[in-house]
C-alpha cells in the first residue's frame, strides 16, 4: 500500500541533510547531523518504496529492505534519486509472465471398455436366454445380474429356475440374489413383529399389523414362498390383515389388500365382497376391475368378464392390460357384442 | 490355550498353511486337518494360522497334536501396521523397475502373457528387505500413478475415491504375508488346505526358498468366496442410472472376484502337487488354471473303528428327528432347513429339527436363523443345540441334513454313514457319489438316502418325510450308506495316499537342500 508520508518525511529528511551538506560545515558533529538525516531518509524511503513491490519480491522482508536502505544510503545521490525513481517506473514496467501450472494436454481417446454395447435384456427374451444352457455362462451370467434390475415379481420365478441350472456360478448367483430379497423382508417382519408385541396403543399395534400384513404379501408377490411357506405366510398375513380391516372399514386401499389376499387364498366369495368394497369406497375402476375380471374368469361368468373389459376399455392408462383387453374386444366383436 | 503358550521351534518338517481353521474354527475342514497331523507322529508340523480379526475367534477348539512342534497365527486385518511399525508418509518417486513388474504381473490378469513369470520375481521383492515396499504401495508416485492409470483404463465406476481404497484394502494384507513369508522357520515342505491367502502364502515361500507346495483343496476357495461376493451388500456401486449397464456386476465386485481367482491361480502355479477330494473338483482346479498333471484326487476319509460301535446304539426304527450337524453359516444353508421343517411338521408333527453346530462364526446369520424359526411358528420345533459330539448325537438322529448351497465331500455325511445314518443333501459338491454311489459297483451297494436340489425346502421336507416315515426305506437306506463307507471311504484309504505325498515332497526337498 502507498504510503505518501513516508515519501514525504524521507524527502524531508534528505532535503535537511542536503541542506546540512550546503551549509559547508565540516565539523564531525555537521557530519553525523547529516550522515542521521540521510540514513533516516534513506531507511523512510526503504520501507516506502518495500511496501510498493508485489509479494514475491518483498520477501525476505528484511534483506529486501536492508538491499534498498543500502542502495539509497551508500550511493551518493544517484541511490536515493535512483530508488525514487524506481518506485515510479515499477508500475509501468510489462509484468513478468508467470509459468503456469496447468499444461494443454490433449483430449484422452475413448477407451474401449467404453464403447460397449450396453446390453439390454427385454424381459421375454431373458426368460428363453436364461434356459439356453448351451449359451455361454459369460452371457447367461450377465442376463441374471440385469435381472437384479427388473421388477421382483418378474425375476423371482426365473432365478427360481436357476437354482437347478447345471452351472454353479449360475446357481449360486440365483441363490445370492434370491437370499438378498427374502432376508430384507424376513428381517423387516422380524422387527414389525416385536413392534406388535411391543405396542401399547391400539393405533400402534394396528401400524404394525398392517406393515406386518403388507409385508407377508410382499413375500407372496415376490414368489418368494412356496408351498407350505406360501400357506404360512398367507395365514399370518390373514391374520394381521383381518385385524387392520376390522380397525379401518372405510379404508379403500386396506380393503383392496384385503380383497387380493383372499382372492390368493382361494376364498373367491369373500375376495369378490371386498374388491367391491373397495370400489364402493371410492377406488377408481383400473384399481380394482382386473382383479374382479379374474374372478369372474375363474367361476367361468364370461359375460362378467366381457363386462368389465368393456367398461376397462375406455381407462387409457392400463398399458400392461392392454392385451388382455384387445383379446377380449376382439372376442366381444366376433360375438357380435 | 493362549497364543504364549504355542509351541515353538528352530525348524520343521512341513509347514500347514491355515486360513481361518484348525486350531480355532471346528468344522470339517479342521477336523480333516486334526485327523492328518495325528496320522503322521514321525512328522513335525509348524502350522501358520491365518485368520481376519483375533477379535474374531475365541480359544482354540482342537487340542494342539504333540507332533506340532510350531505354531504362529497372524491376523492381516489387525497386524498392517505391524509390517512397518515406523512408517510414515513422506515424499517418495518408489522403485519404476519393480513396479514395471507389478505392471506386467496385472496386465498378465487382464489375459496379457507373462503375468505368472512375473509374480515369480515379485515374490522375494514382497518380503522385507525386497523393492517391493509397503511404504512404496502406500505412498510413492509410481504406486499413484498405476493406480490412476489404471483406473482412467478400466474402471467403469465413477467413484475414483472408493476405487483408491478398494486397491489399497485389498493389496495391503500381502505385505504381512511378506513378511510371514520372510520369518518363518526353516521347513522342509509347506501344505496349504486351500487357495487364498493361505495359497498365496505358500506361492511367496516356495518361490523364495525353492520348496516344494502341497495343494489339498476341500472346497474351492474361490467359489466360496464368489459366493460371498455376490450376496452381500457392503461393495458400492456409484454408476447413476444413466451409466449402469444393468447386465454388469459393480466394477468393486468384479475386482473382487478377479483379485480371488487370481490369488487361486497364482497359487496354482506354484504348488505341485493339486490335491482335490473328487473328480469334479479337480476339473474345476483345471478350470481354474491349475496344470491338469499336478492335479488328483484322494478322497475323505473317517475312522469307522470310532464311529461303526455308535450303530448298537440306535432303535430299530427311525427316530423322527433331522439333524443339521454344521456350522451356521450361510453357505451351509440353514434357513432351508428351517423352511422345510414347517412341512416336515405339518406332515408328521412328532418331527424335530435339530441344528448341532456352532453359532459365533457368524452371529448375525444365526440370529436370522432364530428369528425365521420363530416367525414359522417352529421355536419348540428347531432346536439350535450348538456343538455337539457326534458320537453322542448321532445315535439320536433318523436322519442327516445337508442343505448347503455348496460343498466338496462332507465329512458329517460319511461319519453318518459309519454311525448308521442315511442323509439327505442336495445336488451340490460329490453328494450326489456318496448318496447314490460313483460307478457301477458303488451304485450296486444302493441309495444311501436322497438327493434334492438346493434351496428347495419343499422336496428336502418331502425326502425326510420320505426317509424317516418309512421304516422300511430307512434301513435299506442305512445298509447302503455303512457298506460305502466301509467299501470307500476308511481314513486308512486317505492316509496311505497322503503318506505317498509327504514322502515326495520331504524327499524332494532333502536332495535340493530347501534354504532359507
Amino acid at each position: 500500500m502507498f504510503q505518501p508520508k513516508l515519501g514525504l518525511s524521507a524527502l524531508a529528511l534528505e532535503t535537511a541533510a542536503w541542506v546540512q551538506l550546503a551549509a559547508g560545515d565540516t565539523s564531525d558533529a555537521a557530519l553525523l547531523r547529516y550522515l542521521g538525516s540521510h540514513g533516516g531518509a534513506s531507511a523512510l524511503l526503504a520501507l516506502m518504496a518495500w511496501s510498493l513491490l508485489p509479494r514475491p519480491l518483498a520477501t525476505p522482508r528484511l534483506p529486501v529492505l536492508g538491499l534498498i536502505f543500502g542502495v539509497s544510503f551508500f550511493i551518493p545521490v544517484l541511490g536515493f534519486v535512483g530508488v525514487i525513481l524506481a518506485i515510479f517506473a515499477l508500475p509501468l514496467l510489462p509484468s513478468r509472465r508467470e509459468q503456469l501450472d496447468f499444461r494443454a494436454v490433449p483430449l484422452p481417446a475413448l477407451d474401449p471398455h467404453e464403447k460397449q454395447d450396453v446390453t439390454s435384456f427385454r424381459q421375454a427374451g431373458v426368460r428363453q436366454f436364461l434356459k439356453n444352457e448351451r449359451a455361454p455362462v459369460a452371457q447367461r451370467l450377465r442376463a441374471v445380474v440385469a435381472l437384479g434390475n427388473a421388477p421382483s415379481a418378474v425375476s423371482n420365478p426365473m432365478l427360481r429356475e436357476l437354482l437347478n441350472d447345471a452351472t454353479e456360478d449360475l446357481r449360486l448367483l440365483a441363490y445370492g440374489m434370491l437370499d438378498t430379497r427374502e432376508k430384507k423382508i424376513n428381517a423387516a417382519i422380524h422387527t414389525e413383529r416385536a413392534e406388535y408385541a411391543a405396542a401399547v396403543d391400539d393405533p400402534g399395534r394396528q401400524l404394525a399389523a398392517r406393515r406386518l400384513a403388507g409385508l407377508y404379501w410382499e413375500l407372496i408377490y415376490q414368489g418368494l414362498v412356496h408351498g407350505d411357506l406360501m400357506e404360512h405366510a398367507a395365514h399370518e398375513g390373514f391374520k394381521y390383515m383381518a385385524e387392520v380391516i376390522a380397525a379401518e372399514p372405510a379404508n379403500a386401499g386396506v380393503a383392496l389388500q384385503f380383497g387380493r389376499l383372499l382372492h390368493h387364498m382361494g376364498r373367491h366369495e369373500e375376495a369378490e365382497a371386498a374388491y367391491r368394497g373397495a370400489r364402493a369406497l371410492g377406488l377408481p375402476a383400473p384399481r380394482v376391475e382386473p382383479y374382479r375380471a379374474e374372478l369372474a374368469f375363474i367361476r367361468r361368468d364370461f359375460d362378467e368378464v366381457r363386462r368389465i373389459i368393456k367398461e376397462l376399455d375406455d381407462w387409457q392408462g392400463l398399458s400392461r392390460l392392454q392385451p388382455v383387453v384387445r383379446l377380449w374386444r376382439h372376442e366381444a366383436r366376433q360375438a357380435g357384442q | 490355550m493362549k497364543t504364549d503358550d504355542f509351541p515353538k521351534a528352530d525348524d520343521a518338517d512341513v509347514a500347514l498353511l491355515l486360513e481361518g481353521t484348525f486350531p480355532y474354527v471346528s468344522g470339517g475342514v479342521s477336523s480333516w486337518v486334526n485327523q492328518i497331523i495325528r496320522a503322521f507322529p514321525d512328522i513335525r508340523f509348524a502350522i501358520v494360522f491365518l485368520g481376519s480379526r483375533r477379535s474374531d475367534y475365541g480359544a482354540p477348539k482342537y487340542a494342539i497334536p504333540a507332533n506340532v512342534v510350531h505354531l504362529e497365527t497372524h491376523f492381516l486385518h489387525d497386524d498392517i501396521v505391524a509390517v512397518e511399525p515406523r512408517a510414515k508418509p513422506a515424499p517418495r518417486r518408489g522403485d519404476v523397475d519393480t513396479y514395471a513388474e507389478v505392471k506386467r504381473l496385472h496386465d498378465g490378469f487382464k489375459g496379457k502373457p507373462d503375468g505368472l513369470e512375473a509374480f515369480a520375481r515379485i515374490a522375494r521383492e514382497l518380503q522385507p528387505g525386497g523393492r517391493l515396499t509397503v511404504d512404496d504401495f502406500l505412498h510413492s508416485e509410481v504406486s499413484w500413478e498405476m493406480i490412476a492409470e489404471r483406473y482412467r483404463h478400466y474402471c467403469t465406476d465413477p467413484s475414483f475415491v472408493d476405487y483408491f481404497w478398494t486397491v489399497r484394502i485389498m493389496h495391503q494384507p500381502l505385505w504381512l504375508l511378506g513378511k510371514v513369508a520372510r520369518e518363518l522357520i526353516p521347513v522342509r515342505a509347506l501344505h496349504s488346505i486351500s487357495t487364498g491367502y493361505a495359497g498365496f502364502l505358500g506361492a511367496l515361500i516356495a518361490h523364495a526358498r525353492s520348496i516344494p507346495l502341497v495343494l489339498s483343496e476341500h472346497g474351492i476357495y474361490t467359489k466360496e468366496r464368489k459366493i460371498d461376493l455376490y450376496q452381500n451388500e457392503w461393495i458400492r456401486d456409484n454408476r447413476n442410472v444413466f451409466q449402469k449397464d444393468p447386465a454388469d456386476l459393480s466394477y468393486f465386485r468384479q475386482m473382487w472376484i478377479r483379485f480371488f481367482e487370481w490369488l487361486g491361480r497364482l497359487t496354482y502355479d506354484a504348488a505341485d502337487p493339486i490335491i482335490a477330494l473328487y473328480e469334479a473338483n479337480r476339473l474345476r482346479q483345471v478350470a481354474d488354471g491349475a496344470r491338469d498333471e499336478r492335479t488328483f484326487c484322494i478322497p475323505n476319509g473317517i475312522s469307522l473303528a470310532r464311529l461303526s460301535p455308535l450303530r448298537a446304539r440306535q432303535p430299530d426304527s427311525p427316530p423322527p428327528v433331522l439333524c443339521l450337524i454344521g456350522r451356521v453359516v450361510p453357505i451351509k444353508d440353514i434357513k432351508t432347513f428351517i423352511r422345510a421343517m414347517r412341512r416336515v411338521v405339518n406332515l408328521m408333527p412328532e418331527a424335530e429339527g435339530w441344528i448341532a453346530g456352532p453359532e459365533d462364526e457368524d452371529p448375525g446369520y444365526a440370529e436370522e436363523c432364530r428369528n425365521l424359526a420363530e416367525s414359522l411358528g417352529l421355536a419348540d420345533k428347531v432346536k439350535f443345540l450348538g456343538f455337539q459330539r457326534i458320537d453322542e448325537i448321532l445315535p439320536k438322529v433318523g436322519a442327516l441334513i445337508l442343505s448347503s448351497i455348496s460343498e466338496a465331500l462332507p465329512l458329517v455325511v460319511l461319519e453318518g454313514y459309519a454311525a448308521g445314518v442315511p442323509s439327505i443333501t442336495t445336488d451340490v459338491g460329490s453328494c450326489r457319489q456318496l448318496i447314490h454311489g460313483f460307478g457301477p459297483e458303488d451304485e450296486a451297494i444302493g441309495a444311501a438316502g436322497h438327493i434334492v436340489g438346493i434351496a428347495d425346502p419343499a422336496a428336502l421336507a418331502d425326502a425326510a418325510v420320505a426317509l424317516i416315515g418309512n421304516p422300511d426305506s430307512w434301513r435299506a437306506a442305512r445298509q447302503a450308506g455303512i457298506r460305502r463307507v466301509e467299501r470307500y471311504y476308511s481314513d486308512a484309504m486317505m492316509f496311505g495316499a497322503y503318506r505317498k505325498v509327504y514322502d515326495k515332497a520331504l524327499g524332494v526337498a532333502q536332495t535340493t537342500g530347501g534354504a532359507h
